[in-house]
């Protein structure tokens, strides 16, 4: 029987891998700026070298400033990579890989052992980070402190933005005012069984259905002459064939990514990250729906306009991940998910366009996770910083953050927080070695 | 008079209200979803798109890329990386005619574009 550790490595070289291929062959590409591009590629109107540089300069910096810290940052209890830190840096080699049919195995090749040494790198950085003479891993644990009682927020702030501040605010109410019932509760007793709630699980629970509600009541105007959603999938039906015909290779890969979730090793999206980090699955798993909800419109229009999709789908695959404690089940219906969303494109496509208030609801569901990861991980990560080095750390963070803001080349305000924290441990040690500290 | 529309999938009406704000009565401002505004740009029913999104690249420009022509789109800004003054010139020199830039780069972005626009 082979060993965890050694199937969690070939896992995540088959998702480097295919995934590289996929992006090689132009059959699917995880950044959303860089699938419009590939057409323009693959029909000849720019150059590999154009094609090389733009993906290059779309996800490099996502990558190094945004994928990596974020797992660095929370993986001080067992390494989980944020799915960004994978798939991005495989857009990238799938794009330089050559046009040929050699090129299929230098991708699968350099692709596998990007992701063997993404794992084998974070396990080293954090055991390095361990070594040092102040050691600041326990500390940086803070950083997801916030983010695990306040994700809860984002439904609250969807109403907000789709039907203003006041039914905002009033979401927000109901699911603080039921939060706090449950904590007081704690758990409740059905037929001599003792049931633990969980607070933020059901606040979430509450106010994502309140959101869902809210949007599902809006139905279409019919205006007269209205380009739509029909319209695009009748003049790019072209290239949504040219995604269903790459369904297996496809399908592989989403298996792939639910079985690699589903072994703990693995994230889709920063929060569900930080709520499997401490183990809060079903927490995470409806996060992980809700952000697939979001994601349903901005890959469904993109996939159908470029012919290319996504390595991980509209993010679904996640969900199945963390439900499903069985990697090979999870890898089934990961699979499966996967073929259904591209069976059924067209069809959820022209769905949702009589529903505009669930479509606006999707794109304000990206917003909201984003901002409220913001303030919670910048949070954090003063919290953290703190805690490394008190007197110092709200100092260091307080102002990386506003003077990041002036620059040309900022950071991703997301990762900023945990950036921040870990550039301050960093610097600690240094301190110490010049006696400073 | 120009026309402006703008689409993409981010903060549209922030983004209208900073445009409105330094174009003044200089620019007639319309908010459209993606797909008809890229076909109005098709039609010639406007004379430049502003859009944003996450990655100044996807949901911002996706839909005229695809429906109006990726030589008419250009990104102003990414998650790390904002255009400069200079560079942002010489694509609107240069006859880009739809710009995206992430949502959280509107403020730097905006006051820079729009009198470039505006001049032309």
């Amino acid at each position: 029987m082979l060993s965890m550790e050694i199937l969690k490595f070939i896992v995540i070289g088959l998702l480097g891998g295919l995934a590289s291929v996929l992006t090689k062959r132009g059959v699917a590409v995880f950044h959303d700026g860089l699938r419009p591009i590939i057409p323009e590629y693959i029909e000849g109107r720019m150059d590999k070298k154009a094609l090389m540089a733009t993906s290059f300069a779309l996800s490099f910096g996502l990558v190094i400033g945004f994928g990596i810290p974020a797992s660095i940052a929370a993986s001080t209890v067992a390494s989980i990579l944020l799915i960004h830190s994978v798939l991005l840096g495989t857009d990238i080699i799938g794009t330089w890989s050559p046009n040929t049919k050699l090129g299929d195995y230098i991708a699968f090749g350099v692709g596998a052992l990007y992701g063997v040494l993404l794992l084998v790198g974070l396990g080293f950085i954090v055991s390095a980070f361990a070594m040092l003479p102040v050691n600041f891993l326990p500390a940086l644990g803070e950083i997801s402190t916030p983010i695990i009682v306040s994700f809860a927020v984002f439904p609250a702030l969807v109403v907000a933005y789709q039907y203003g501040f006041k039914k905002g605010l009033i979401v927000l109410a109901i699911a603080l005012v039921a939060k706090q019932i449950i904590i007081k509760i704690g758990a409740i007793s059905i037929l001599d069984m003792k049931i633990q709630l969980n607070a933020d699980g059901m606040a979430l629970l509450i106010s994502m259905t309140l959101m869902l509600i809210l949007a599902a009541r809006e139905k279409a105007k019919v205006v007269e002459g209205q380009a739509g959603m029909s319209m695009l999938v009748g003049l790019f039906s072209e290239r949504v064939k040219r995604i269903k015909s790459n369904w297996l290779l496809l399908a592989l890969t989403g298996g792939i990514i639910a079985a690699a979730t589903s072994m703990g090793m693995l994230a889709g999206d920063l929060i569900s990250l930080n709520l499997l980090k401490d183990g809060i699955k079903p927490e995470a798993a409806l996060t992980a729906l809700a952000i697939a909800i979001g994601f349903i419109p901005l890959v469904g229009t993109t996939a159908i306009t470029t012919g290319v999709y996504s390595p991980a789908g509209m993010k679904f695959v996640f969900v199945f991940g963390i439900l499903i404690g069985n990697p090979i089940i999870a890898f089934v219906a990961g699979g499966l998910m996967i073929i259904a969303e591209i069976f059924f494109l067209e069809r959820v496509a022209i769905l949702l366009e009589k529903y505009p208030g669930i479509k606006a609801c999707s794109d304000h569901i990206r917003t909201a996770t984003t901002k409220v990861l913001e303030i919670a991980l910048l949070v954090g990560g003063m919290i953290a910083a703190e805690k490394i080095a008190p007197k110092l750390g709200f100092f260091f963070v307080v102002g990386l953050y506003l003077i990041n803001k002036t620059s040309k080349k900022p950071f991703v305000e997301m990762a900023l927080g945990p950036i921040a924290a870990i550039a301050l441990g960093i610097i600690v040690n240094v301190l110490y070695f010049l006696n400073l500290f | 008079m120009k026309k402006i529309v703008v689409a993409g999938q981010l903060d549209k009406e922030k983004i209208a209200a900073l445009v409105k704000e330094i174009a003044k009565d200089q620019a007639e401002i319309t908010i459209k979803e993606d797909i008809q505004a890229a076909m109005d740009m098709k039609a010639g029913l406007f004379d430049y798109y502003i859009g944003a999104c996450n990655t100044g690249g996807g949901g911002a420009i996706a839909m005229p890329m695809a429906l109006y022509g990726a030589v008419h789109c250009t990104t102003l800004s990414m998650p790390g990386k904002i255009k400069d003054t200079a560079e942002i010139k010489q694509l609107v020199d240069e006859g880009k005619t739809v710009f995206g830039f992430t949502a959280q780069h509107a403020e730097q972005v905006i006051p820079i574009l729009v009198p470039l626009l505006l001049a032309k």
